[in-house]
């Protein structure tokens, strides 16, 4: 799962005001390689929670990105190149994401989350 | 348990009435059945007699229902019933994916042919293809290209594979089953998509995305997993974008007339032998789709009967199960696949009778 996703996902159980951003258990993180897609970064950056992706990608041992954000940094290609790691190449394979409220483990295997909830949790 | 009605159906044992598959009960109350209950009972069941026998103080009340099916759209089910509902499709589809995929190839649904037309195995691919592109088509898709797409209901992934290549779009795939979605993503990597496409356990019927995050949020033949459709129509909605667009694509049964209450019971018995092998749980038509839709406020909503386009489909994937490879295939599978397979000439029974209809529904979630 990379960062990316992790922006995107929220724990939805019952009575969860505010499920995201999920805290991030790490066993194993793994960094794969992608080419560099300067237009994409661009699209994507308005969309992006800058705190939970900083706090995600600390949490997964990269501590390079800046604390906070704005799109005029985008012109930086030394930005652009932190920002397409953490939100690209870092990957947790293993491990487990965490309701930021109840504290409930949604497990990660194999680089796929498992957000299905239990019966008493819808 | 159905409020206070305390009894067990004497045909499978069951005691909870929430907990039935659909199928046809005989359920006898042994302590006095509460009003609310009945009710609770009337309103998630068909109920073709009853039979009030007072003895003394107790009630005993005989009902031959039959649960699933019919017209009115099921408030929710029980928790529980879901759950095991849903273990039930992960597994089948853990099970049977990879032989569906060796056999078709990865997209897990119906192709689009020219109507009467006669068709090879080899064109079942660019079929289902065609499907994708006439379902886009059909919703007007390409005037604005989406960026971030949900496909809800993935299968291992040839959907989202597909329009992460045709846009250069981000998609998001979930699935019930775990098998899937490692699927889904090796191939998703094979395939130099990786950055373009993940894939999460996760419940339609509870996604795990924050709302608003879709520009299209994309349903391909797995409404008719969905047991609670209002649910399943409402996270559709709640996690669309404003202004982005919905395409539910699935299996509905006809739209009743308007003398009507509901399918006449040889056709629910056909749909519940139907969803007892596929692990399906109602159907509904695409009438009440377009009314699920219309009470969301959703907009520019069309639908339409693609029955005829898609009429070669199961006569097709019998032949290929009656294939060398098939029979091998199935043999090697688990008791689930093989059920599923059996129960194919029941689809090609329900579409000849006009009660199964491949349906498509879109609509657009206001700007505002």
């Amino acid at each position: 799962m990379r960062l990316l996703t992790h922006n995107m996902l929220s724990s939805n159980i019952k009575g969860v005001t505010n499920g995201f951003p999920l805290l991030i258990e790490v066993e194993k993180v793994v960094e794969k390689q992608v080419d560099f897609n300067e237009d994409f970064l661009r699209n994507m950056f308005p969309k992006i929670e800058w705190k939970a992706l900083v706090e995600a990608s600390r949490t997964m041992g990269y501590t390079e990105l800046p604390e906070n954000a704005e799109s005029s940094m985008l012109d930086s290609d030394e930005f652009l190149r932190k920002f397409h790691h953490a939100l690209i190449e870092l990957h947790l394979e293993e491990g487990a994401l965490v309701c930021p409220e109840t504290g409930r483990k949604f497990p990660v295997n194999k680089g796929i989350p498992n957000m299905l909830l239990h019966e008493d949790e819808v | 348990m159905v409020g206070s009605c305390i009894g067990v159906c004497s045909t499978c044992k069951s005691g909870s009435a929430l907990q039935w598959g659909p199928r046809l009960h005989t359920f006898i109350s042994r302590g006095q059945i509460g009003r609310s209950a009945l009710v609770q009972l009337m309103n998630t069941t068909d109920i073709n007699r009853t039979k009030d026998i007072g003895i003394g103080k107790r009630r005993y009340i005989n009902i031959t229902a039959v649960s699933g099916g019919g017209r009115r759209m099921r408030p929710t089910v029980n928790a529980a019933a879901i759950e095991t509902l849903q273990k039930g499709i992960a597994e089948f589809y853990d099970e049977s994916s990879g032989i569906w995929e060796n056999v078709w190839g990865d997209h897990m649904h119906h192709g689009f042919y020219e109507p009467d037309s006669s068709v090879s195995l080899t064109d079942h691919r660019s079929a289902q293809i065609r499907m994708i592109e006439e379902a886009l088509s059909f919703a007007s898709i390409s005037d604005d290209p989406p960026r971030q797409i949900v496909d809800v209901g993935c299968g291992i992934g040839g959907s989202s594979r597909y329009m992460a290549g045709k846009y250069g779009a981000r998609c998001q795939g979930i699935t019930l089953s775990p098998v899937q979605a490692q699927r889904a993503q090796a191939l998703a990597a094979a395939q130099g998509l990786d950055d373009k496409v993940s894939f999460q356990v996760a419940d339609a019927l509870n996604q795990p995305f924050q709302d608003g995050q879709f520009d299209l949020v994309w349903s391909m033949e797995s409404g008719e997993h969905m047991p609670d459709k209002t649910k399943f129509v409402n996270e559709l909605a709640r996690v669309a974008a404003p202004g982005g667009m919905i395409i539910i694509v699935t299996w509905c049964h006809r739209d009743l007339s308007p003398s009507e209450e509901s399918l006449r019971p040889e056709e629910k018995e056909l749909l519940n032998k139907i969803c007892n092998a596929f692990y399906l749980q109602a159907w509904c038509s695409t009438a009440d789709y377009v009314k699920l839709l219309e009470s969301l406020s959703l907009q520019d909503i069309k639908a339409a009967d693609w029955s005829e386009y898609v009429a070669p489909f199961w006569p097709a994937v019998i032949k290929s199960a009656l294939t060398w490879k098939g029979i091998t295939s199935l043999l090697r599978s688990g008791w689930k696949t093989i059920k599923g397979a059996l129960a194919m000439p029941l689809m090609i029974e329900g579409y000849k009778k006009g009660l199964i209809k491949f349906a498509i529904i879109t609509c657009r979630k206001p700007e505002s």
